[in-house]
């Protein structure tokens, strides 16, 4: 249903980008505007969309929090200041990295930002004070990347300060070959977890008397959600929200929070989200685009807050 | 006796941090029986049944699970074996209690979980054993403390486990559903020879379903034996350390010491 809506959107924003498709030589300068731009970009979307909100899923399901996901818990700014840094400071030396490189980068930057966070989801049980800690993370992230990017060599700055605010512009087949594999497959393992990933969600104790090795799984979920947000930041930059509001959206409107159903479900959803979000973004205040990040925000935002009101009355 | 079946704990210390609480816990349930775990709040009833169930680290001694050292079984083959209803509550979230209770399956399904008709017959089953058959289809959040332990019970259940643990199954229960529970686990224990090991706190309940009754009495178990064993000479009055009011051995009643202006 949902999928409707967003096939006819996108399906309008590019109107004749599909009767081009049909008919184009492959020389024509629009066939390659299709080709070489925006379906790539459309692929990027769908599958990073897809990704981060599989990412925000297993978050909330670790943490036991409807609000956790990659952007607030600041894993996102953390895999972004580290692509940063590697960038600037290869670039500087003549080097160029390639998407593996970028996604190593960003996943090393992750997994430094979740493990701040499991530090102190070790220090504090309450789920408040962990969102904030995760956004003040996010903040000291983005401002060191910041000041990287004011002082790097301004050949890349243009280049490096649109990344960091999030786009899914310059995506080129090679790219996508890399995320469609490293997606697909921590998906595949995210889905052959569902069992367990449903039984954690009842509580560590009784999926430990259901017979499920809880350290395992936990350091599993937390390795998947950190290479999907990795893969994410390193091709698009951080995009927000997605992974919050995505997963709840879905539950909603399937009425089940059964992982099996959810996995498949997170990752359709968020490829429409972000989509949509992404044409909106494109064709808004064309040829000017804005960041992606802006579009989610706007949308979804109101999502979180009306989930965080809901859910504020039943827990603590 | 244990490779007939059952649980024993054989010089089993139990704590927190590699800090024993209890030690020296020699206890043996056979299949079929019930022993319950009384005394004082705070005394290690619940890090017993929890080391049992395997989330606190044994500090010393061994657990035998029909046989077999249950350190020595995987998650799955010791889910088999064992089930439990614990004080903590399932955190659900959109789930039926049909759906609660089918998480009992867990250890029977396929890599994704999916039950076949015959896994859904056990859990349909189960639920009518405790009772719970007309809240199937309700919000497990939705219903009260007694339907809810009703149907961690009947999840419990169809785990099918040789031996139940239950953390006091009854606490906050209105003494229909309390007696409703008891009954419930006296039918277990017996039509389908389950050992059941518990805490309970209600006195005058615990003497009729209990086989056995162990006695925490802080570092160590102080008494085993009979009911009418336990129940008699004001061990239970010292055993809880309660000086003005009184305890009736007989009946289980509690009388509050009397106010004279």
């Amino acid at each position: 249903m949902v999928w409707n809506i967003t096939a006819g959107s996108v399906d309008i924003t590019m109107g004749q980008v599909w009767a081009i498709l049909g008919r184009a030589e492959m020389d024509s300068t629009a066939s390659r505007i299709i080709w070489d731009i925006r379906l790539p970009r459309m692929c990027a979307a769908i599958i990073l969309g897809g990704a981060l909100s599989v990412s925000g899923f297993l978050l909330q399901t670790f943490f036991q929090n409807p609000i956790a996901g990659p952007y607030v818990l600041g894993i996102s700014s953390g895999a972004k200041l580290v692509v940063a840094l590697t960038m600037i400071f290869l670039l500087g030396r003549g080097v160029t990295i390639g998407s593996i490189g970028m996604v190593a980068a960003a996943f090393v930057g992750s997994l430094i930002a979740t493990g701040f966070v499991l530090a102190i989801s070790l220090k504090t049980k309450n789920m408040s004070r962990l969102i904030i800690c995760g956004i003040l993370i996010g903040y000291i992230c983005s401002a060191i990347t910041d000041f990287c990017v004011t002082f790097a060599s301004d050949s890349n700055i243009v280049n490096l300060h649109n990344w960091s605010l999030g786009s899914l512009s310059g995506m080129t087949w090679s790219n996508i070959r890399v995320m469609t594999i490293i997606v697909a497959l921590a998906l595949t393992v995210t889905f052959m977890l569902s069992k367990p990933i449903g039984a954690y969600g009842l509580g560590e104790t009784y999926a430990r008397g259901m017979g499920v090795n809880v350290k395992v799984l936990r350091t599993v979920i937390i390795l998947l959600s950190s290479v999907l947000s990795a893969c994410v930041t390193a091709f698009a930059g951080p995009i927000s929200f997605v992974g919050i509001a995505v997963p709840h959206l879905v539950k909603v409107s399937t009425s089940t929070a059964k992982p099996i159903v959810l996995i498949p479900g997170c990752f359709l959803g968020g490829a429409i989200v972000t989509l949509l979000c992404d044409g909106i973004a494109r064709t808004v205040f064309a040829p000017t685009e804005l960041s992606i990040s802006s579009v989610t925000a706007i949308l979804l935002v109101p999502v979180v807050i009306v989930m965080m009101l809901r859910k504020g009355g039943a827990r603590e | 006796m244990s490779k007939n079946g059952g649980i024993s704990l054989e010089n089993l210390s139990v704590g927190y941090d590699n800090r024993a609480l209890v030690s020296d816990i020699c206890l043996a349930v056979k299949p079929g029986q019930i022993v319950t775990l009384i005394g004082p709040n705070g005394a290690g009833k619940s890090t017993i049944l929890k080391s049992i169930i395997r989330e606190l680290k044994l500090i010393d001694g061994v657990i035998m699970l029909s046989g077999k050292d249950s350190m020595s079984l995987k998650g799955e083959e010791l889910a088999k074996e064992l089930s439990m209803v614990m004080t903590e509550r399932p955190r659900t979230e959109l789930m039926t209690c049909r759906e609660v209770v089918a998480t009992g399956r867990y250890p029977y399904t396929g890599r994704l979980g999916i039950l076949s008709e015959a896994d859904w017959k056990i859990v349909d089953e189960a639920m009518e054993l405790v009772g719970a058959t007309d809240t199937a289809a309700q919000d497990f959040t939705r219903i009260s403390d007694g339907q809810r332990q009703r149907v961690m019970l009947a999840r419990a259940i169809c785990q099918e486990p040789k031996i139940l643990v239950l953390d006091e199954p009854t606490s906050f229960l209105d003494i229909r559903f309390k007696l409703d529970i008891l009954s419930t686990i006296h039918k277990l224990a017996r039509q389908r020879k389950i050992a059941v090991i518990m805490s309970l706190h209600e006195l005058e309940l615990v003497r009729g379903i209990s086989d056995v009754i162990a006695c925490v009495e802080g570092d160590h178990i102080g008494r085993i034996g009979r009911p009418d064993e336990i129940f008699t000479g004001g061990y239970i009055q010292r055993l809880y350390g309660i000086d003005e009011a009184s305890f009736d051995e007989k009946t289980g009643m509690l009388i509050l010491p009397k106010w004279e202006d």
